[in-house]
């Protein structure tokens, strides 16, 4: 029997793979990470890895001579017994991310990743109307006939919806129902991406009514003195996808807010233009400094995971 | 042997003392105030979210590819690919289609294939429409786009159709197999290990991936660094910059897809979110490209294939998508 020392590291860093990855879901630092509606793969991730991680053991003691089972045509790395300066840099890569992952808690992203994935550039037009027409149009009758003759014509579940949903279809038609009903618009987490959708792309409706939301501040250049946005980051999938959304407000001391302070605000919804584009803009009337939350992210509505 | 002996454990040394000291800097650190910048906690943070976003899928990957190198035998697949070129191209392309992989998940599982005799070109068809073309990538790309097929069909039929011009022309230029350090004689491992019981065969499938992990994963790590890096620190806008017509913003949309290096599942919602800014062509492209091939996935092929086959499977598949979603676009 002999000591193989590179099984033995590499059973190691199996080993704590197993405990960086079964770690994540005790603490749930996951959801920092990834959207927690994926984390079903990272679970299973902590499986393979705790039985790649037992197979591996048996590996470390062996007899001098084994008999391997493709000693020939195989085109990968065995490494068992001799180093080289190359084994040495593979290893410490793939010890880099356990050692970050151990050592640095994960940071929540702020106003410089925002600054680089572009806000107000990418998104805010309000010109293109082809796609959606038939479903804002929808939205209008929709919203006139309420308003003009008070009937529920919701319920008769002709409404076509942007998306599908993991709360059931029926609390989302519910709590879209309420966007449009209601004269105060509260951007809750779950509902905050379908509410600035449908805000952002058809805005006229909305004019005037309460909104109220949290997010952090984020400024581009090119600000007046009186507006921020106020934002949240979208996570589809893990924070490497994470786009950034949020609305434009205005009020007078924008300037004195430091980027990345989370607030919450309440305002009524104007329309403006920035950039050359039609957008909604809130006209802030009161504003709270608050401690950033434990979820500081939100999630697109729909899932593949029905 | 003297030597490498010493040398051995010297490097173990380094080693224990290396892990010795990971484990104990959280425990040093605990409550103190880091001096790392936040800059480079964001990073980390992108990075991190990356793997553990890619891990999995890597694992089924190696899984697969011990499973094959374990249980398949050359005279199995030498039965199953058609003799003719074409045939065999189409083949890879719809086995590709039907089978649910991600662009880092797939490239372990090529190589081995490649390795059992699958001749190079259907590697490559099976290589760029499995992460491209299966249910979670379609389903995605229909809701990303506001519940509208258009773009999903677009995606996966002139995706489909630029795969096998690209592997086609891979089955002209490239005879041999291009795999790195290939020994030339393959042995059978799976007719050997037929007379040994089955556990112990599940059991060398599962050693093999282990190795195969540790091969592959290096590259992922690296690429996904990369790719972390450059979100971190390059604006996106600084490629907006370069113009708005369509071949110019085509070009941006295929750069950003290779930059950004994200999971063909997660990708269609980032698209979408240029649907203002550029026009549909772009975008398509953006969603073509980017599966195929992108910086973490280039990095890991290159462990595995040839420089020299990596760069012009690069060009191939930078020049055929683009020519073909701007062919689309007349449609």
């Amino acid at each position: 029997m002999r000591f193989h020392f590179q099984h033995f590291l590499k059973a190691i860093l199996l080993g704590l793979f197993t405990l960086f990855f079964t770690n994540l879901h005790i603490t749930g630092d996951i959801t920092k990470y990834i959207n927690p509606k994926y984390d079903f793969m990272s679970k299973i991730a902590a499986v393979f890895f705790l039985v790649l991680f037992l197979i591996q053991l048996s590996r470390i003691w062996q007899k001098k001579h084994i008999h391997h089972v493709c000693s020939h045509g195989c085109s990968h790395d065995h490494g068992n017994d001799y180093w080289s300066l190359k084994r040495v840099v593979g290893y410490s890569i793939v010890a880099f991310p356990i050692i970050t992952g151990f050592t640095l808690s994960p940071a929540t992203l702020d106003s410089s990743i925002a600054a680089n994935k572009g806000f107000l550039l990418s998104q805010g037009s309000n010109e293109e109307k082809v796609d959606s027409s038939d479903k804002d149009s929808l939205m209008e009758d929709a919203e006139s006939l309420v308003e003009k003759e008070n009937i529920d014509i919701y319920s008769s579940e002709h409404i076509p919806l942007p998306n599908n949903n993991y709360l059931s279809e029926e609390e989302y038609n519910d709590k879209f129902r309420l966007l449009q009903e209601s004269e105060t618009i509260q951007m809750t987490d779950d509902m905050f991406s379908s509410y600035y959708g449908e805000i952002n792309e058809n805005p006229q409706p909305y004019v005037g009514k309460t909104i109220k939301m949290s997010g952090f501040v984020f400024k581009e250049d090119g600000f007046t003195n009186n507006q921020l946005v106020i934002s949240r980051f979208l996570i589809t999938h893990c924070i490497a996808d994470a786009s950034i959304i949020g609305f434009l407000a205005e009020f007078q001391g924008a300037e004195t807010i430091e980027e990345d302070t989370w607030i919450e605000i309440e305002g009524v919804i104007d329309i403006g233009t920035y950039g050359g584009y039609e957008l909604p803009i809130i006209k802030v009337t009161s504003l709270n400094v608050v401690d950033e939350p434990s979820e500081p992210y939100i999630y697109p509505v729909l899932t593949l995971l029905e | 042997m003297q030597s490498r002996q010493k040398q051995s454990v010297n490097f173990s040394t380094v080693f224990v003392l290396g892990i010795l000291l990971v484990l104990l800097i959280p425990l040093l650190l605990r409550g103190k105030s880091l001096a790392i910048p936040n800059s480079f906690q964001q990073l980390n943070t992108i990075f991190l979210s990356i793997l553990i976003e890619a891990i999995p899928f890597v694992l089924i990957g190696v899984l697969i590819a011990g499973f094959i190198q374990i249980f398949i035998t050359e005279e199995h697949i030498r039965a199953c690919i058609p003799k003719n070129k074409f045939l065999a191209v189409l083949m890879s392309c719809v086995v590709g289609a039907a089978f649910p992989a991600c662009e880092c998940g797939i490239v372990p599982i090529v190589r081995r294939l490649i390795g059992k005799g699958v001749p190079l070109y259907a590697g490559v068809g099976f290589l760029l429409t499995g992460p491209l073309i299966n249910p979670i990538v379609i389903l995605s790309t229909y809701m990303a786009f506001g519940n509208d097929m258009e773009m999903a069909l677009l995606r996966m039929g002139v995706g489909f159709v630029a795969a096998l011009a690209i592997a086609l022309v891979i089955s002209i230029l490239f005879k041999s197999n291009q795999l790195k350090k290939s020994k030339g004689s393959h042995h059978l491992d799976a007719r050997v290990n037929k007379k040994q019981p089955f556990i112990t065969r599940v059991n060398d499938m599962l050693k093999h991936s282990i190795d195969e992990f540790f091969d592959m994963s290096k590259y992922l790590i690296a690429g996904a660094f990369v790719a972390a890096f450059l979100q971190t620190y390059v604006s996106t806008q600084s490629l907006l910059l370069f113009g708005d017509n369509q071949v110019q913003s085509t070009i941006v949309m295929m750069a950003l897809a290779f930059v950004l290096s994200l999971c063909s599942e997660a990708d269609a919602f980032i698209g979408a979110s240029f649907r203002n800014v550029f026009p549909t062509t772009s975008i398509l492209a953006f969603l073509i490209y980017g599966p195929m091939i992108d910086l973490k996935n280039t990095i890991m092929l290159l462990s595995v294939f040839k420089a020299k086959f990596v760069f012009v499977l690069f060009l191939l598949i930078t020049i055929i998508v683009f020519i073909f979603v701007n062919l689309a676009s007349f449609i």
